[in-house]
């Protein structure tokens, strides 16, 4: 059945290709059945109070990962909301008013940097960042909006949910950038003529065709989303680590991925721990399926339209 | 009227986006310059070749220090997982190009594409209960299989993206005269791609350069002593930078400094030699 299609005489070569290729068939499985395996006895345990519970609490086995989950919703939101403006922006500007030279030049720094190490993010984020975001955006925020309940809180410190939101906006543009960048300049030259000859401005064409691309938008912006709620060496070091409701976000909280990172090396120490933390992570790996299920989909819809 | 309004809107949007534009580019020019000044200041206070090689200092004692064993467990990772996912990526690749239209081939793309999204740390944790459990100790060979999943889609999918890139001219004329599909894929569309397929192995290596995650459970943190073997406990570079960047110890968070300035050189490196590659292979 696999060889549906394959001419005799490639036969061998398709099978020399198959074979190390199971290898990632095998991974899977694997994943799928540690994931399962492991996973099972905590949502068995605790149900519904295992995503709702907000007590993380291994000395008296009571594991809710609420506070967790909030984070990563917070952090992600916070994130995609400062890219996908600056993306636009980006986008716009050297698409519309920018020589191709600078355009281009601008283009293959935002790739580079989009494969820049997060730990180096990470370490610019945990050291720069904090102090900075505190002194000239979180204080102000915080003085003139605080009857707002999200800024209500005073920063005491640099390390926030804010922060993590910010770093990871950093980390995800250059990703958001590159998705709207690709479908802006993929619309067909023949819209961009029609918009020339009735005397269309730079601004009307962009506005024209940010209007066509809105699938590629929202596809982008759901893709980044699901970057950053997996992100999770630079969030563990400037989102605090405590495991408390991001009501505020001037507050240190927790996200999924952070939990497990400082939470994964004593789990052995604990009963059912190892447990709560591989279903922590499926829940991850759910939320980060129907993000990039319906990005993708979105994506490759608005590819097939532009033909 | 109606034209001033129209050359007002338009300037209106050229100021607001250029500006958005420029403050996007702003952080990105505070890493770079940040972690070059502060991060030269580390390796120039102990030389470089003495940064490269000596131990870390001891907390909290005053003294300089270099990260050499975390460096050169970044080298045997990047080495180890590179070995363990290239090939593997390359028949993939060919799997992916060479048969189309099979429902296998098909398949595995799908799985590629699923792996780019999976959350590094999770390859962690499977690493973690499949090798270092079963081993009894975290070790440089179970961090390289954590970093060779990770990159594993990354090289996969840029190996496709050239190889199927290869016009159908050249295939015909290698069916011409009598190849079979592993002698047109191997002997005609690998050649004609090389550079493409080199930069698919530079962005797998400058993956596992600096990938943490991966390596948080897997990897150890044998940082104040050489790995005697790669069964046995390691340290990375980014690990060094993620424990020691938080640390109250000024002469800890220097050799962090320093390590990501080393990170962000190699990587900066890598990235130029496949602009260039980039460059010559749509040339």
């Amino acid at each position: 059945m696999p060889l549906m299609g394959v001419p005799k005489r490639d036969r061998a070569f398709f099978l020399a290709l198959l074979a190390p290729s199971a290898l990632l068939v095998a991974f899977y499985i694997l994943l799928c059945k540690l994931f399962t395996q492991y996973s099972l006895p905590a949502f068995r345990r605790y149900g519904l109070s295992f995503l709702v519970g907000t007590v993380w609490d291994p000395g008296r086995v009571v594991y809710g990962i609420l506070p967790a989950l909030a984070g990563t919703f917070v952090t992600s939101i916070i994130a995609t909301l400062v890219a996908l403006p600056v993306s636009l922006s980006m986008t716009v500007f050297l698409n519309e008013y920018c020589r191709a030279g600078v355009s281009r030049v601008v283009s293959s720094l935002m790739t580079v940097m989009g494969g820049l190490p997060s730990i180096v993010y990470g370490l610019w984020g945990a050291t720069v960042l904090p102090n900075m975001l505190r002194r000239y955006v979180m204080i102000p925020l915080h003085k003139y909006l605080g009857f707002l309940p999200p800024f209500a809180c005073s920063p005491v410190s640099g390390w926030t949910v804010f922060t993590a939101g910010v770093l990871l906006a950093v980390m995800i543009t250059p990703y958001v950038f590159a998705l709207i960048n690709e479908a802006y300049v993929g619309i067909p030259l023949r819209y961009r003529e029609a918009l020339l000859a009735i005397g269309a401005r730079p601004y009307l064409m962009a506005r024209e065709f940010l209007r066509m691309i809105w699938p590629a938008v929202i596809g982008a912006l759901l893709l980044g989303l699901g970057r950053a709620a997996g992100e999770t060496i630079a969030v563990s070091l400037v989102v605090g680590n405590v495991n408390s409701m991001p009501y505020c976000i001037f507050l240190p909280g927790q996200t999924i991925s952070s939990l497990i990172a400082n939470n994964f090396p004593e789990a052995s120490s604990y009963p059912l721990m190892l447990n709560a933390l591989y279903a922590a992570g499926a829940t991850l790996l759910a939320i980060g399926m129907c993000l990039n299920i319906l990005g993708l989909t979105l994506m490759s819809r608005w590819r097939r339209c532009m033909g | 009227m109606r034209l001033s309004r129209d050359k007002v809107l338009n300037a209106l949007v050229a100021v607001l986006a250029g500006a958005v534009t420029l403050g996007g580019l702003v952080p990105y020019a505070a890493i770079i310059a940040s972690t070059v000044m502060r991060g030269a200041k580390a390796i120039a206070s102990v030389g470089v070749i003495r940064f490269l090689t000596s131990l870390p200092p001891s907390p909290g004692s005053g003294e300089l220090g270099g990260a050499g064993p975390s460096l050169l467990g970044t080298v045997l990772l990047t080495v180890l997982s590179t070995l363990a996912g290239v090939p593997l990526a390359f028949c993939l690749a060919l799997l992916i190009t060479e048969f189309p239209e099979n429902p296998v081939s098909r398949a595995l793309r799908a799985l590629v594409k699923g792996l780019l999204e999976l959350p590094t740390i999770v390859a962690g944790m499977v690493v973690y209960t499949l090798v270092v459990v079963p081993m009894g100790t975290p070790s440089i060979l179970a961090g390289s299989l954590a970093l060779a999943i990770v990159m594993l889609p990354y090289v996969t999918t840029h190996f496709e993206t050239y190889l199927s890139s290869v016009p159908r001219l050249y295939r015909e004329a290698g069916y011409a005269i009598g190849l079979s599909k592993a002698g047109v894929a191997l002997r005609v569309a690998a050649p004609i791609v090389r550079k493409g397929l080199l930069v698919g192995v530079l962005v797998g290596v400058s993956r596992a350069l600096g990938e943490t995650a991966p390596l948080l459970f897997t990897l150890g943190s044998a940082r104040y002593y050489y790995p005697s073997s790669v069964l046995g406990p390691g340290d990375s570079a980014s690990l060094l930078i993620y424990n020691f960047a938080m640390m109250p110890y000024p002469n800890l968070r220097e050799v962090a400094w320093g390590a990501a300035l080393t990170i962000l050189a190699s990587y900066l490196i890598i990235s130029l030699i496949v602009q260039l590659c980039v460059r010559g292979v749509e040339a």
